[in-house]
């Protein structure tokens, strides 16, 4: 207890990891000036601004130590879920509700986002973070408690998880934001995996969300209209399958946006046209498709170095959650895994055509404050919890 | 501590775990990758590099119309037009706003806006439109109808004079009214013909529009003889909704202007250029790459008209002259308040002059359709078909004398001529108009014995018999005018003995000042029914814009029928109108006495129309030996001062007249011919 260091956490900073944040932050500029050209708005200096106010929330989030989000950990859900509240509730009352004006407008069909002003800000990306927090919290509350479990008390832990994620996953369905509903499976799944649950709870789950989308798929090859009638409702919804599964016939919805970026990406070939030399056009590249534009101009090279990046991002993460010696830090990490590769995957799968077209960005890299936030914030807990863990180094 | 252990022993394995999912999951991405950029890369970039195709239009100016002189009746004039392009899923508020902040910049004409535009309007912008629908309709009808019957009951509903627009939002009115009917992503003429000044303000304005309003510039039909038969050479404007698919099959953007009624939609194929298209290769950024592949269109082919403008003019003003007249001298004509005129060529069909006039509140309106949309009982012009009718079916024969006296037959009013004629033949009765030789003629058709009081068995056939004859003349059928739509007449159908005698005087069957005209053709011509019409040549576009091309397409004589009467009886039905006009006692020898340089032919009718009223007409030709022009003139509502042949005289005078003059040729400029064909040096 006598570390020097021990006053500074901001000295003990894995700079490794900020390290690839600098470059995946270099890559993100990059591909956002490509995508949208130095002209059309500024986007990358508004990037720019969002990671300063990222790197501002980094500052304050490692400012506890990571130990008082324990008892914190209520506050901040309650906190976001009062955020989703006001998405369903502001509507309501807004004398503005369904004009440009209004503070939750409609942007593509659903109602995930703020704005006021010039500011939009999407609440569900925060509550991401708060969901990894509380879910991180009643596992280690969890453990603390039951030291000898049986099975009995690791369906009790289950229930206490799936307790609290159904209010915000409800929340975000009615939005509809089905890819941050995704997300937030996502990060209860590396949790649950992380949390010491038997593995046999776990093999039973996984093989009832494998059963499920097998069934879907079964369904699908049998009998379509089933699918389309009784489970999917929307033709939204329908035509984002189509456009994935056949893109070349659905060429003007879901299907061109596949389309344009499978060309892009695919004509990027090894070494890629080369900076600013794309030609494949596809409008609001600077989103949901940045990685398409990374593909197009650095080809499989640019993609390789940029999944590179990730996962040398995730083995920092897992180091931190392995040397850790409060469990709290490493359920907070195996969170941060969960949110950050499912979202790498699902977003890089679907311009690759490998999954289905959901609105994920790809996070650091797609343009657009709030995801920045929330990823900024995620990253700002792995390093509190790698800053606080050598003070017992010394124990 | 034993515990401590057992715990943390799970999470290590349990992360490395995971970590090996994450290694997995981004594996599969990057075999994925591979396949995409390196197996397939190839392909990709082959198609990438294809780039994109990029067709733009320039429209192509329309035909011009010329008439049968050369002399340009229908022109083009290029113009400014404001337009506004709608995008997907633009809100009703976004499109209020756009047409709010435009009526401060542009005058916009409130005239046309309807009650229903108002209304629409008025529904569209309002937030409060919920609480509109609750005041307006029942409970029980918000929750059983659809949207749509919802909506057409409460504009249904709404008073007119609730929605106390202002002049400002009249003005808003009539510019949302022009953008609504615009389809996405096509630009929509909001104002057609700006004026350089508001050119100039929206223009400083443009951006503030956001793209969605544009100055572009357009092309607006002009017409140097003004309102002279503007209403037949048509209209061009949008595009119907309901033909817009079958437009669009042709090749025609959405926001195209097409001929929409009379000439211009009936040669609308003719009218219309063909669009120049520029196909560019663009790059990523939609900048064009190299040079462009142009596939030039031309101008529309022009067409030229039948009519004489120099006497369509002259026709128009002894109309108008004739109508004040008989008005003025005549306290009984105070209804007399229109006249329709045709003069043709009886040969051809090409129709020289076609007047309709209409008095409303003290001002001559335009109305030359009502030649072909108006049907009117013609009274006994039409007895020349009777006559031959009964040739034709044996129930007379040239010098046939009957006797003119009043008829009585049972439950029907006595039935006479004008006056008591006595012995009169075939030609005398058409001279003097007697109503009852024809009477005679249709009795003994229907096989009725007049002295007896029997017979009419089979009325069907009778009247069936009639109109066969009468249809041969054009009278009850079709004229086959070049028009999108002519009326043929009214059928009365098989009714009693007294109305098939008053068809023979025509006072039954009624028919359009066109019927009348191809009859009296028929007439004259020596029995051929000819297709009357407005076409005469089509010529393709010259060089310049000024330029007539070669001819394209030259409208022959289209002879529909040869009536089935011998050429002998058609001479002697031709003698009987030659007195009608050229002697004491022909209805109109004092009206067509001393003519210079011609002898007419015709004959004259005189209608009960519509209750109590009287309806003067007029049909013939002249000269009566070798006809060039047949006419007819129609005076409803006249019943004093026989204004029918005061227009007559005139008009054939007015015709004979201008040939006499020689008609001031425009000189139409053709391409220059090729040395072989003139006899000029040759260079």
């Amino acid at each position: 207890m006598t570390n020097p260091e021990k006053e500074t956490p901001f000295s003990q900073i894995d700079y490794n990891l900020l390290f690839i944040l600098f470059l995946l932050i270099c890559s993100s500029c990059i591909a956002i000036y490509s995508a949208v050209g130095q002209y059309e708005g500024n986007f990358v200096l508004k990037q720019l601004v969002w990671y300063a106010v990222g790197f501002g929330a980094i500052a304050v989030v490692m400012i506890l130590d990571f130990d008082q989000f324990l008892k914190l950990s209520w506050y901040i859900y309650g906190f976001g879920i009062l955020l989703l509240l006001g998405i369903i509730l502001i509507p309501l009352v807004d004398p503005n509700a369904g004009t440009k004006e209004a503070i939750v407008p409609y942007i593509n069909g659903a109602q995930s986002w703020y704005r006021y002003g010039g500011i939009a800000f999407q609440p569900s990306e925060l509550m991401k973070v708060a969901l990894i927090i509380s879910i991180a919290n009643a596992i280690t509350l969890h453990n603390e408690k039951y030291l000898d479990r049986s099975i009995r008390e690791d369906f009790l832990l289950l229930g206490k998880i799936i307790l609290i994620s159904i209010p915000p996953i409800f929340l975000v369905m009615l939005q509809p934001d089905l890819g941050t509903t995704l997300v937030f499976f996502a990060i209860i799944a590396s949790l649950l995996l992380v949390s010491g649950i038997r593995w046999r709870i776990i093999l039973l789950l996984l093989l009832i969300s494998l059963l499920g989308i097998g069934g879907l798929v079964a369904i699908y090859m049998y009998n379509p209209e089933f699918l389309i009638n009784y489970i999917l409702h929307d033709e939204y919804q329908l035509n984002r399958f189509y456009g994935w599964l056949q893109p070349y016939e659905f060429e003007q919805g879901f299907g061109f946006q596949l389309v344009k970026s499978l060309l892009a990406i695919g004509s990027g070939q090894l070494y890629g046209k080369g900076f600013g030399e794309g030609n494949v056009y596809f409008p609001e590249a600077q989103t949901d498709f940045i990685f398409s534009v990374i593909g197009e101009e650095f080809g499989f090279m640019g993609t390789s170095f940029v999944i590179s990046l990730f996962f040398l991002l995730v083995y920092r993460i897992i180091h931190a959650a392995l040397e850790s010696n409060d469990p709290f830090g490493s359920y907070l990490c195996a969170g941060v895994i969960g949110m950050i590769t499912f979202q790498v995957f699902q977003n890089i799968g679907m311009v690759i055509g490998l999954l289905p077209i959901t609105g994920i960005p790809l996070p650091f890299i797609s343009y657009g404050g709030s995801s920045i936030l929330a990823s900024m914030i995620a990253i700002g807990l792995v390093l509190n919890v790698r800053s606080r863990t050598r003070k017992y180094m010394f124990d | 501590m034993e515990a401590k252990k057992k715990k943390k022993s799970h999470v290590p394995f349990r992360l490395n775990i995971l970590f090996l999912a994450v290694f997995l999951l981004f594996t599969t991405l990057i075999l994925r990758l591979g396949v995409v950029q390196i197996v397939y890369g190839d392909s990709f970039k082959a198609e990438a590099e294809r780039q994109e195709n990029v067709t733009a239009k320039l429209d192509a100016p329309r035909g011009k119309m010329y008439d049968r002189y050369g002399r340009v009746v229908v022109d083009n004039e290029p113009v400014f037009s404001i337009t506004f392009t709608r995008t997907d899923n633009m809100k009703p508020d976004e499109m209020y706003q756009i047409a709010k902040k435009l009526s401060g910049y542009i005058e916009k004409d409130t005239d046309e806006l309807t009650k229903r535009d108002k209304k629409d309007f008025y529904l569209s912008y309002r937030a409060d439109q919920r609480k509109i629908y609750e005041k307006l309709l029942t409970k029980k009808e918000m929750d059983e109808l659809n949207d749509k019957e919802q909506y057409l009951l409460v504009i249904d509903r709404l008073e007119a004079d609730e929605l106390n627009l202002s002049k400002e939002d009249k003005e808003i009115a009539a510019i949302w009214r022009e953008m609504i009917r615009g389809y996405s992503l096509t630009p929509q003429r909001v104002k057609v013909d700006v004026p350089q000044k508001e050119i100039a303000v929206v223009s400083e304005h443009l951006e503030e529009f956001d793209g969605k309003i544009d100055i572009k510039p357009d092309a607006q039909r002009t017409y140097p003889y003004e309102g002279t038969l503007k209403s037949i050479f048509g209209k061009v404007g949008q595009i119907p909704s309901e033909l817009i698919d079958g437009y669009v099959l042709e090749g025609n953007d959405r926001n195209d202007l097409v001929g929409t009624s009379f000439l211009e939609e009936q040669y609308e194929s003719v009218l219309r250029g063909t669009k120049t298209k520029i196909n560019y290769v663009t790059d990523k950024s939609g900048n064009p790459i190299g040079k462009p592949i142009e596939d030039q269109g031309s101008r529309g082919q022009d067409i030229i008209l039948t009519f004489d403008m120099e006497l369509q003019k002259r026709v128009e003003k002894i109309v108008e002259r004739e109508i004040l007249d008989a008005r003025q001298k005549y306290a009984a004509n105070n209804k007399l308040s229109s006249s329709f005129v045709i003069m043709a060529n009886p040969h051809t069909g090409e129709i020289y002059s076609m007047v309709g006039k209409v008095l409303e509140d003290g001002k001559f309106q335009d109305a030359p359709f009502g030649n072909v949309y108006n049907q009117y009982p013609m009274g006994s012009t039409v007895k020349g078909a009777t006559v031959l009718t009964g040739y034709q079916t044996g129930v007379i024969e040239p010098g046939t004398v009957l006797y003119d006296t009043p008829l009585e037959l049972p439950g029907t009013p006595i039935k006479k001529s004008y006056r008591n004629m006595g012995y009169v033949n075939d030609i005398e009765a058409l001279q003097q108009s007697s109503n009852v030789y024809m009477f005679r003629i249709a009795m003994r058709i229907a096989g009725y014995d007049f002295e007896n009081k029997r017979g009419f068995n089979n009325r069907q056939e009778a009247f069936e018999t009639m109109r066969y004859y009468f249809n041969q003349f054009g009278l009850g059928v079709p004229t086959g005018i070049d028009l999108p739509y002519e009326d043929d007449g009214y059928n009365g159908g098989s009714q009693a003995l007294g109305n098939l005698m008053d068809m023979g005087i025509g006072q039954f069957d009624t028919y359009t000042p066109m019927q009348m005209v191809q009859y009296i053709s028929t007439i004259a011509n020596g029995g051929y029914r000819m297709q009357p019409h407005l076409l005469k040549e089509i010529k393709k576009p010259g060089i310049s814009a000024d330029e007539q091309g070669d001819t394209a397409y030259e409208f022959q004589p289209n002879i529909l029928n040869r009536i089935d009467m011998k050429p002998e009886w058609i001479e002697r039905v031709q003698k009987g109108l030659y007195m009608v006009m050229n002697t004491t006692k022909g209805t109109a020898g004092s009206y067509f006495k001393n003519t210079k340089g011609y002898e007419a032919a015709g004959k004259t009718g005189t209608a009960q129309y519509d209750g109590d009223s009287y309806l003067l007409s007029l049909v013939g030709y002249a000269p009566y030996d070798n006809p060039e022009v047949a006419f007819v003139v129609v005076s409803p509502y006249a019943e004093e001062g026989g204004i029918n042949n005061k227009i007559g005289r005139a008009i054939l005078d007015a015709y004979f007249d201008i040939k006499k003059e020689g008609h001031k040729k425009e000189i139409i400029k053709q391409p220059d011919k090729k040395p072989s064909d003139n006899n000029q040096d040759p260079y």
